[in-house]
């Protein structure tokens, strides 16, 4: 690969010689150290536990999964060479050959059980459990692994290729190490230095399967948390990318010229109910809130126009699911808000108090604005400013009235919904005890189902239901942005599920000019 | 002299011993399970895997068996585990110390060889333009708030000039140049703010000073008025001067953590606020006890430092 590369490189300059210079600049250049300035604060590299999207970057260099997204949003083999369902519920994969861990021992399907069990095991609090649930995994031979699920089941491989799935070394996890401060995997890149919560400095796996990646010498993780502080890093060139750009430098920081700044819609803010207690158990309560909000205003304030709003279901307008008909659902109706409050028994109104998490001003200006609006249609909110512990604890104990929580797409596919509102699910309905028969029986229906066709109809009643019962008021998108000096090649910002995991994708490929 | 530090160092242990505990009791107080932050947004609601991983980290045990533990463990220099990292708490700590020290020490520097003679200048020159301006630049010092300092030397120097980076932390071991250039401005900005605490202290004291007595007979016996101010009023109006730096000085190890943020200076104030956000116990605990005594140590040193100036304070008459 690096020798095409070359000689392609050669044949350019031989062939247009000067003025070929823009072009022939393209062909990726191997060396470089690639400075990255992330705003999450690492605090464990455990590859099954997600806590935040500098860590989905940092695994995907570090590890690798059977399957995972290429640049263009596809499913692509990694680890696994190729793969056949033999029906519904099963897939068998077969392994790359000659694949190896950073510290030597030779990749095999044992290592491929043994991290999937890994995740099954309710001592690790794996995030991808739930999904794994029942699957049973076989060694069929040193070379090819069998995943058997109970049910037929669509999801499978959008699970395995993210990074949650990581396949780790039975050997090494053997000898007991703390994974969450030490890494061996088969990724683009190896772990060199590690200080929690501060950086991570990453060197360039010269054994990684794909031949002649990755074509940065090496990676160094900075954590800067201050938004001001991490913005400034990439003005001042201390840095060579940063993510999570303040919304309100996006505009400022695409107007530097050297600078790109990338954005796509990758997590959409929401008003949570506690949909089992009243009076919020009333879905006329819940799509009054849902007339009430006037998410233009949100977008502009909160988010520096730099959000989309969301009158409809969560599905962006690039997946084969989307709903053209649904989008418009919760137009912002005042009217409309107080005639279903007065309809649910509630003609004078509400008093309500809504948890709000205080560290960040997207949540806080949004929640001004809606206790605004809410006032308009007669509900009398209470802002309950929170630390992020105390966000948690509410969450997962169901311990809340209403919240506003930002949620990125789980998943690339629409199963995301059996995720957040899956009965099973721990996200959001299963601490509050939030079970809808008919949306439990049409999630798994969309599951089981591989068709497309099928199952794009399935999911469009599922999303009625949704705004029919509206567990969830959907607010809007915000743009995730990305930032970069204009020297770094080979950066694409995926939308949906793949926001967060874009800089992971890109890295093998990402070169300095 | 080794009987004071004796008396001294007994009561500072005493001191430490017993904010240790009331800190250990009450984090626990807490809103906020570090088990559920540990498992994140998913799969914290399980009962059984809260319930497991609360026994594998020990936290399920009576809190006054954590605690008798955690003395236990004090003894061997054993300050547990990180619930976030897994990691030990004392190296943690051990490592972030010195980058919160060298800030302070390189500010009270700085604050002392301009404050001190900004102080005199004002206390002598009260209503003449010099000692104004200086009384004004040791307002403004003062206070403004750190980040506004601290963003506008950014601007000035990062943003503008481009001549110092605009954070990070940088190793003395990996580069030592780009060690203290990093360091430089967050230095500075604690510096600014106890040079103007200087000043203003300098100059209230010796203002107060020069009306004794004793440099009233110092110009008599024939000393020059610069002489006299050297010699005996300035050693005298030191005192308060100390004392204040020392509790400032102390007030910063846990006290930085705006100034870390805005530079982006992994030192021990963030460490104990994201412990604190996590729920972090043994790091909560471990971060604190250092604050605790290095905060005992830095008073003993002002103490020790007013006492040289000031033998009086030796002898306790």
């Amino acid at each position: 690969m690096r020798k095409l590369f070359a000689i392609a490189a050669m044949a350019a300059m031989a062939v247009f010689a000067a003025p070929a210079a823009g072009w022939s600049a393209e062909t990726p250049e191997r060396g470089g150290t690639l400075r990255y300035g992330t705003v999450t604060e690492v605090s464990s590299l455990d590859p099954h536990i997600y806590v935040g999207s500098a860590w989905k970057v940092l695994i995907e260099a570090l590890y690798s999964t059977l399957v995972g997204f290429n640049q263009e949003a596809e499913l692509v083999p990694e680890l696994a060479e190729s793969w056949e369902q033999p029906d519904a519920r099963s897939v068998v994969f077969t392994l790359r050959e000659g694949v190896t861990f950073h510290d030597g021992t030779p990749l095999t399907a044992a290592d491929v059980k043994f991290s999937l069990e890994r995740i099954q095991n309710p001592d690790t609090g794996a995030t991808l459990r739930p999904n794994l649930e029942g699957a049973t995994i076989t060694v069929v031979d040193d070379r090819t692994i069998k995943i058997e699920k109970p049910q037929p089941n669509a999801t499978l491989m959008s699970v395995l290729a993210l990074p949650e799935a990581s396949i780790v070394s039975r050997q090494w996890m053997g000898g007991n190490p703390n994974v969450k401060a030490q890494a061996n995997g088969s990724g683009p890149f190896m772990l060199e230095d590690y200080e929690p919560a501060v950086k991570a400095t990453l060197v360039r796996n010269p054994d990684y399967f794909v031949e002649g990646q990755p074509y940065l010498d090496g990676v160094d993780f900075r954590m800067i948390k201050n938004h001001d502080a991490r913005v400034n890093a990439l003005r001042t060139g201390a840095v060579d990318m940063i993510d999570f750009v303040p919304w309100k430098d996006i505009d400022a920081l695409g107007r530097v010229s050297g600078l790109v700044v990338e954005s796509a819609g990758g997590a959409f803010m929401n008003l949570w109910f506690n949909a089992t207690k009243a009076p919020f158990d009333d879905p006329r309560v819940r799509k009054a809130f849902a007339f009430a909000i006037d998410r233009e205003a949100i977008s502009k304030a909160a988010f520096f126009g730099h959000g989309t709003p969301l009158y409809g279901p969560p599905t962006t307008p690039d997946s084969p699911f989307f709903q053209e008909d649904l989008v418009e659902t919760f137009r912002f109706d005042p009217e409309k808000a107080k005639a279903l409050l007065a309809e649910a028994g509630h003609p004078d109104g509400l008093d309500i108090e809504f948890g709000v998490y205080q560290g960040l001003a997207i949540y806080t200006t949004t929640a001004q604005i809606v206790q605004a609006n809410l006032k308009e249609v007669g509900i009398d909110a209470t802002i309950k400013l929170l630390e992020w512990a105390n966000v948690v604890e509410k969450k997962n104990s169901g311990n809340y009235d209403v919240m506003v929580y930002g949620v990125s797409v789980k998943l690339p596919d629409p199963d995301a919904y059996s995720y957040y509102f899956g009965a099973e699910s721990t996200y959001w309905a299963n601490p509050i005890g939030f079970r809808d028969a008919q949306l439990e029986e049409l999630l798994a229906k969309g599951r089981a189902l591989t068709d497309e066709a099928e199952r794009v109809a399935v999911y469009r009643q599922v999303e009625e239901r949704l705004l029919e019962i509206s567990p969830w008021v959907f607010i809007n998108w915000r743009e995730q942005a990305q930032a970069y000096r204009k020297n770094v090649r080979g950066y694409k910002q995926l939308g949906g599920a793949l926001s967060e995991s874009s800089p992971g994708i890109a890295l093998p490929q990402l070169w300095i000019q | 002299m080794v009987k004071f530090l004796g008396r001294r160092l007994a009561a500072s242990a005493f001191m430490i011993a017993i904010a240790a505990t009331i800190v250990f009791f009450s984090i626990h107080l807490l809103p906020g399970d570090p088990v559920l932050i540990l498992l994140g947004e998913q799969g914290a609601a399980d009962a059984e895997v809260v319930a497991r991983l609360r026994a594998q980290l020990n936290l399920d045990a009576p809190l006054h068996r954590q605690y008798l533990d955690w003395i236990g463990g004090l003894f061997s220099g054993d300050l547990g585990q990180s619930l976030q990292t897994g990691l030990p708490v004392a190296e943690e700590v051990l490592r972030r110390i010195p980058r919160s020290l060298e800030l302070i020490v390189a500010g009270l520097i700085f604050a002392t060889l301009l404050g001190i003679p900004m102080g005199v200048v004002a206390a002598r020159r009260r209503t003449a333009p010099a000692g104004l301006a200086v009384s004004a630049v040791a307002v403004a010092g003062f206070s403004a708030p750190v980040f506004v300092t601290g963003i506008l030397l950014v601007i000035v120097f990062s943003l503008w000039l481009g001549v110092l980076p605009s954070s990070g932390y940088v190793a003395f071991g990996d580069d030592p140049l780009g060690h203290l250039a990093a360091g430089l401005m967050p230095a500075l900005t604690i510096g600014i703010n106890f040079m103007g605490v200087v000043t203003r202290m300098t100059r209230a004291s010796l203002t107060e000073v020069l009306r004794r007595d004793f440099v009233r007979a110092a110009r008599a016996r024939g000393l020059s008025h610069r002489a006299a101010i050297r010699r005996h009023a300035l050693p005298n109006a030191l005192v308060p001067v100390v004392a204040i730096l020392g509790v400032r000085a102390g007030n910063l190890l846990g006290g930085m953590v705006i100034i870390e943020a805005l530079f982006d200076w992994p030192g021990l104030s963030s460490l104990l606020v994201s412990a604190c956000f996590a729920r972090d116990y043994p790091m909560i605990q471990g971060a604190l006890l250092a604050i605790f005594v290095l905060f005992a140590l830095i008073s003993l040193m002002a103490d020790l430092i007013q006492s040289l100036i000031d033998p009086r304070m030796r002898t306790g008459r």
